[in-house]
């Protein structure tokens, strides 16, 4: 592997409230596994604030991980090993590959040897190159930079480049803002891979380009992966152009990996709840017959749904993904003060308690029946429903019983890896 | 055929320091009734520009030299044409200055009212220190404000047997026009909206709309309130007394309450949660599928012929951006307002439009249906743009090679011969004129110069 990422997880603090108050925390990275061999593409797919790009930074150490490794060039069977160590929680052995392998234990010399393997493209050309140097500096710099090679020659690895990335070597003498955004691109390309890396991210390589551009961008990426054989992890937020670059495809939501798998099965069959809606929500001509619109947004990661973080807008969301007493109560009274307003009497209340409980309070004698029957006729819409495990009555008021919650991890399923409760089987506790 | 917006051979020119960019170059759109035109081409193309010219928001250096906008006949940029054929040699930025004011006074009760516009960014397109509800409010205020006068003294003119009696009409599924015919015999105009409105709100329950509509009948209006209100109602809009400073003040103020009450009206019909909530916030405490909404709100408010929308989705996450797309598709349903939806993204314009316009260089070079479009295009850079688009299904992409043309030398006949796999001699020398080839597929290319077919 050219890269493999274990338990990454990524913290940035955020200034408190008050002056006195806690940082808060966000995690915009949580828990991911990732691998990319030798010349394979590996595509990651999410909305913004999914974390793709901190991820993709902190698979080239741009940023310190707050948990977890990133190992650049591992054997597959040191690789197995450590996996093995980390399932049976035997730390010393981790952290005895991690020592020999972990670009974040890696100092001086031999860092600069790693960082000259992997190397990163930006999104936005215009802002990625600097407008005081002309291209000629900007792709050498990395090669003087890293000491790859003598300044003598890198003038003629830059004229090399140049004409793999489809320019023309007059190119070398002209400034950034002569050139036009493909054609900075490519410039950024090139200097991405002046210095041969085994590595390369790509951070949404051709959202700042025209259609007719980035189909110039992506075969030229196809044709210097075939020709080189260069790791790329692919971030962006287009499912066409990971579908039509990428071998390997995740999909991130809310800092973590939901569907992880090859192409063909992510893309075209996609089994978790967020993965069919972000590829029935691609706009086109195609009919989608069993279209998915996604009510809401993105949560906010300071304070994440429990459970599983998808589970306020799953289509497919069930009794143990993590529903807690304010959520339930919100569509409780809708139904029990509003839809259903006639049944109940009008002093009727749905109250949270302190203790994580849901109560109906002032209600008269009877509402348990016509509220189950409620629940139950309305749970295929309101999925918050399939949490309410049994209703209780203590004098005036119905206590209603919330199911336990279980944490999605990544399953086998098809063919992939998918971190739903669907998928779970035995996993599920009684 | 009725058309909402016939755009004629408008041709228009940025002035600047390092030349003259000649931004359109003989524009021609037809646009029909309660129609989703979409605009598509690379950037650079003046689409943008195309879409500002028509609101009639333009810098100072830029001249209109030919061509005629007409939005239900009345053509919108006559001041533009005489002042382009005075001044096109030596352009004199204070005179242009000056003409936009002019243009900008002649406009007033047009932007807004009858043609209003989306931009791109949602995050700066609204005002961060004022309130959502004001934002609506106000639009409203500007140009219905009698609108606005009528539907408050129904409500103080209304009473309980009369909501009664309406309620059990829409019970009985009455339509638009009986509710309307209703009002009128009991001398309530205004009140029509806000009962059908609020029936047709599809996130509240049957009990609380009944509550609603019965608690419709408001306390009684003070006299000041009522002096301005029947004033508006009887002059038409905000006038006499009302100008004076502090009580112009306090008259719109009742008028912006009203507009509020208003706003969530609008804003549950483009199932926002919570309206009632919503107007009180402020645009940083909404995500941006939500900001984009409110402008999309505030561009329908006043019935607008014409909505013109400029990337609308663009700053969207897909998840978001199909949300928006649905929605727009049951407002062309809803309202009868025709759109231009000016995009990048075909596939967006795929989704939504029935028409789609094709445009390169400053000219439409192709203008069809969408099925046309996708299944049958005609020019060559239609078909280059389209195969250049990757798809989910996979399947090989096509760049296009060589650059958009620099519009301050753009390239003599048809401007696209420079990058076109076909081009001809004929090329280089004409521009090709748009053609009516058959079931309105209108293509500009001599490709298609020997079928039949008329000179458009």
């Amino acid at each position: 592997m050219i890269i493999a990422a274990r338990r990454l997880t990524k913290e940035f603090e955020i200034k408190a409230n008050s002056a006195f108050g806690k940082p808060l925390r966000l995690r915009a990275v949580d828990s991911v596994d990732i691998q990319v061999e030798e010349g394979q593409i590996v595509g990651v797919v999410g909305e913004s604030g999914s974390g793709k790009s901190t991820l993709g930074r902190t698979l080239l150490g741009l940023l310190n991980p707050s948990a977890g490794t990133v190992f650049f060039d591992i054997p597959d069977d040191v690789l197995k090993e450590y996996d093995g160590f980390l399932r049976d929680g035997d730390a010393k052995g981790a952290a005895s590959i991690e020592m020999e392998y972990s670009i974040f234990k890696k100092k001086g010399e031999k860092l600069k040897k790693i960082r000259s393997g992997m190397n990163m493209v930006f999104q936005d050309p215009y802002s990625s190159l600097d407008p005081r140097m002309n291209v000629l500096s900007i792709i050498t710099e990395p090669l003087l930079a890293m000491n790859y090679m003598k300044p003598d020659k890198a003038f003629d690895r830059c004229m090399e480049l140049l004409e793999e990335v489809g320019l023309p070597s007059d190119f070398a003498y002209r400034y950034p803002h002569e050139l036009s955004g493909g054609q900075k691109q490519r410039v950024a390309l090139a200097r991405g891979m002046a210095t041969l890396p085994k590595f390369l991210v790509l951070d949404e390589p051709t959202s700042a380009l025209d259609v007719s551009v980035q189909a110039q961008i992506l075969s030229l990426l196809r044709k210097i992966r075939e020709k080189y054989h260069i790791g790329m992890v692919i971030i962006t937020h287009n499912i066409a152009v990971i579908s039509y670059m990428a071998d390997q495809v995740n999909v991130m939501y809310a800092g973590k990996i939901v569907e992880s798998g090859p192409k063909e099965d992510v893309i075209l069959n996609p089994v978790h709840p967020y993965t069919i809606a972000l590829i029935s929500a691609v706009p086109g001509k195609m009919v989608k017959p069993n279209r998915i619109i996604l009510k809401g947004d993105t949560p906010n990661l300071i304070n994440p749904p429990q459970g599983c973080v998808f589970h306020p807008r799953c289509p497919m969301a069930f009794g143990i993904c993590g529903w807690t007493a304010d959520e339930i109560a919100t569509d409780l009274k809708y139904l029990v003060n509003d839809k259903f307003a006639g049944s109940f009497n009008d002093k009727v209340v749905v109250s949270t308690g302190t203790g994580g409980n849901l109560v109906i309070n002032n209600t008269s004698a009877g509402d348990e029946m016509t509220l189950e029957r409620i629940i139950n006729d309305e749970k295929g819409n309101m999925k918050s429903l399939t949490a309410i495990e049994g209703l209780e009555r203590h004098g005036t008021n119905i206590e209603l019983k919330i199911k336990g919650y279980q944490v999605p991890k990544m399953y086998n399923h098809d063919g992939r890896k998918v971190s739903c409760l669907l998928y779970a089987g035995d996993d599920i506790k009684a | 055929m009725e058309y909402t917006l016939n755009v004629s051979n408008l041709k228009e020119q940025f002035y600047t320091r390092r030349g003259i960019y000649k931004a359109l170059n003989g524009v021609d759109i037809l646009l029909r009734k309660g129609e989703i035109l979409g605009i598509a081409g690379e950037s650079g193309c003046g689409k943008t520009t195309l879409g500002l010219t028509i609101i009639g928001l333009l810098p100072r250096n830029a001249v209109v030299t030919d061509g005629e906008i007409l939005l239900d006949g009345k053509d919108l940029i006559a001041t533009l044409r005489e002042f382009a054929s005075k001044e096109a040699n030596n352009l004199n930025l204070r005179h242009s200055e000056n003409m936009m004011k002019k243009l900008n006074k002649q406009l007033i009760n047009v932007r807004g009212s009858r043609i209003s516009m989306v931009f791109q960014d949602p995050m700066t397109s609204l005002n961060p220190v004022l309130r959502i509800g004001y934002q609506i409010a106000e639009t409203l205020m500007v140009h219905q404000p009698e609108v606005l006068a009528k539907r408050r003294l129904a409500r103080s003119k209304v009473n309980d047997s009369d909501l009664r009696e309406a309620l059990k009409l829409l019970e009985n599924g009455a339509d638009e026009q009986s509710i309307k015919a209703f009002a009128e015999t009991r001398q309530l105009e205004g009140i029509e909206e806000q009962l059908l409105n609020i029936w047709r709100r599809n996130d509240l329950g049957i009990a609380r709309k009944e509550k609603m509509i019965l608690s419709l009948r408001s306390e009684r209006l003070g006299g000041f309130d009522m002096a301005v209100l029947e004033r508006v109602v009887n002059q038409g809009g905000i006038g006499g007394w009302m100008r004076i400073p502090g009580l112009n003040r306090m008259s719109k103020a009742v008028l912006i309450k009203e507009g509020n009450a208003k706003a969530v009206e609008l804003l549950s019909s483009l199932e926002i949660p919570n309206p009632e909530e919503v107007v009180k916030m402020y645009p940083h405490e909404l995500s941006g599928g939500m900001r984009q909404r409110i402008i999309i709100a505030i561009a329908l408010a006043n019935n607008p012929e014409l909505v013109i929308m400029d990337e609308p989705t663009s700053a969207l996450d897909v998840t978001v951006q199909a949300q928006i797309l649905d929605l727009l598709k049951h407002l062309k349903q809803r309202f009868n307002t025709s759109f231009i939806l000016i995009s990048h993204d075909l596939s967006v314009l795929a989704e939504v439009c029935d028409r789609i316009g094709i445009m390169y260089a400053g000219r439409i070079v192709e203008v069809a249906t969408v099925d046309a479009i996708f299944n049958k295009p005609l020019h060559p850079y239609t078909t280059m743009l389209i195969s250049a688009v990757p798809t989910i299904k996979g399947g090989e992409i096509q760049g296009i090679g060589g650059a958009v043309p620099d519009m301050r030398f753009p390239p003599s006949g048809c401007m696209f011969h420079p990058r076109c796999p076909y081009v001809m001699d004929k090329c280089r020398e004409n521009n090709p004129q748009m053609k009516d080839l058959e079931d309105e597929h209108l293509v500009a290319c001599y490709l298609y110069e020997g079928q039949k077919g008329e000179q458009n």
